[in-house]
């Protein structure tokens, strides 16, 4: 009973406290819940929000896809040859440490602002958590298993199929949960900093003209957007976490 | 992460079985030759080899590119003392700095505070915890046009953002931490009747501190960020905003060691807090 209310309460107070702020102050300012309603309403009859999501999902796709290969690939490669990971790993984790937003500007002079240099964008976002989570997962197997694999005379390939890409998977996973978080900041960026179309376009063309409403509603959505690919992530990570050896 | 009460299957699982078997050599380790490793399979030499190669192919890439205005090691390397003795270039890396260090500041204490509340107490989870998930979960970007209104293209809207990116990890760990405070720790303080303030203070806290910085530093990460993203789209001064100008200005040579500078800033951030937790929290192991 005090679960229900709790929570009641929590969203009943966070609808009056937008509907009070938004009808005290300055339209440029706040806008009511209503009012931003409203506004999604329009937007999503005229189509525009429509547009937006096709344009920025179809870059976050494709540069979380990117992001999901070159750092499951990447990981495995620093996993399990000591040369590669002793050559690059400082540099790489120099790149990490980078602002990824401060590329921004040198893949716009660089490559231009069209879809491609978008989905890079997203890419680079999304790949780190993925690398090092491969990486970390490759590279943790314990070598009984190891050992064992080799005293059936397993080989190269089997040892890959059977051993390490299981093991290493739901470590995999966890990387893909944060990369769909991080891709999604990415993919706001883009949109902003790059060609300003897509959900980051609508919300730079509405705060140019001060169109609070259509802001909160973009605003909104995201959040939305956020929320759902967390709790996909979250799910893809718990059903591939059963996989995990108990250590 | 794991809470310390979660150590004890780690502790179990390090104890060497009595079968000898530890005694024999690690298979891959001893394969490569560890110890009479020649001198080109130095970790040092190799980490210079690498290095010198990404820039060579960074430099050949640019050159084949025939797109003269993009930046080059070789252009980064004579640009450096100059840029280090920009009086400008100075300015920007201390008031950039100085925001982030604020804001991290900030965002420690107020996610410290709210991170006890929502962790400790049922109710306020309930009523603040939808909001603390979908704030993290929104990207900060997506409110900084709504901030720069808010707050003007001022140096304060600069610090909001700032503030929003590094409060919620904080927020999430801490709450994180204080939910999973052992139980005894808290049964210990009801059998010596401890008032509500020593519970939180000396138990409640001590206890969720590893958590603080957790937060902390994956907040130094979103910071930066903040800071770098507040400075683009409100055209504040800070070396965000100086990437943004020399890159536009083609002095990208420039702009690259603005960005050097934010990299290292951030791995040092993070190495001081690593450093926290191995003195001061030694109590603490990390699982």
């Amino acid at each position: 009973m005090r679960v229900v209310a709790g929570y009641t309460v929590g969203i009943a107070a966070g609808v009056i406290a937008w509907q009070l702020v938004g009808q005290h102050s300055q339209q440029q300012i706040f806008v009511p819940l209503t009012d931003t309603l409203h506004r999604l309403g329009e937007l999503v009859s005229d189509g525009t929000l429509g547009g937006a999501m096709a344009n920025s999902f179809a870059t976050y796709a494709v540069g979380v896809l990117i992001a999901l290969v070159v750092g499951a690939l990447g990981g495995l490669l620093l996993a399990r040859s000591e040369l590669i990971r002793t050559a690059f790993e400082p540099y790489l984790t120099g790149l990490y440490a980078a602002p990824m937003v401060a590329l921004i500007p040198f893949l716009l002079a660089f490559l231009g602002f069209g879809f491609w240099p978008k989905s890079l964008v997203v890419a680079l976002f999304a790949v780190f958590p993925v690398l090092l989570n491969t990486q970390r997962g490759a590279q943790s197997i314990a070598p009984e298993l190891l050992d064992v694999a080799r005293l059936y005379r397993s080989s190269e390939k089997d040892l890959w199929i059977h051993v390490i890409a299981p093991y290493t998977l739901p470590f995999f996973m966890t990387g893909v949960r944060q990369a769909l978080a991080r891709g999604l900041v990415g993919m706001i960026a883009a949109d902003i900093f790059l060609s300003a179309n897509g959900l980051g376009g609508l919300l730079i063309s509405a705060s140019q003209v001060f169109d609070t409403a259509e802001m909160l509603a973009t605003v909104l959505v995201v959040t939305a957007a956020g929320i759902a690919l967390m709790a996909i992530g979250n799910l893809i990570e718990r059903r591939f976490a059963r996989w995990k050896v108990d250590q | 992460m794991k809470h310390p009460a979660a150590e004890s299957t780690t502790v179990r699982r390090a104890q060497p079985v009595a079968d000898g078997r530890d005694s024999r050599p690690e298979p891959a380790e001893a394969a490569t030759g560890r110890a009479r490793r020649p001198w080109w399979r130095h970790p040092a030499v190799v980490r210079a080899v690498a290095g010198l190669l990404i820039l060579v192919i960074w430099q050949v890439v640019v050159e084949t590119s025939g797109k003269n205005y993009v930046t080059r090691p070789t252009g980064v390397i004579t640009v450096i003392p100059s840029v280090l003795t920009e009086h400008l270039f100075l300015s920007d890396v201390g008031t950039t700095l100085t925001a982030v260090i604020e804001g991290l500041a900030m965002a420690t204490v107020i996610g410290t505070a709210l991170g006890l509340l929502v962790g400790r107490l049922p109710d306020v989870r309930r009523i603040l915890g939808m909001y603390v998930n979908g704030v993290y979960a929104m990207p900060i970007i997506a409110v900084v046009p709504l901030l720069t209104v808010w707050f003007g293209y001022t140096p304060t809207a600069r610090l909001v953002v700032i503030v929003l990116e590094a409060s919620l990890p904080v927020i999430y760990n801490v709450a994180e931490g204080a939910r999973t405070v052992p139980r005894t720790y808290l049964e210990v303080t009801r059998i010596h009747r401890a008032p509500w303030w020593r519970v939180w203070f000396g138990v409640v806290l001590p206890a969720s501190l590893p958590y603080v910085l957790a937060g902390i530093d994956l907040a130094i990460g979103r910071a930066l960020i903040g800071a770098v993203v507040a400075e683009f789209i409100a055209a504040i001064n800070g070396l965000g905003y100086y990437i943004l100008f020399n890159v536009n200005s083609f002095h990208e040579d420039r702009a690259i060691v603005a960005l050097i500078v934010l990299a290292l800033f951030a791995i040092v951030l993070r190495a001081l807090v690593s450093l926290v937790i191995r003195r001061a929290l030694v109590w603490y192991r990390p699982v």
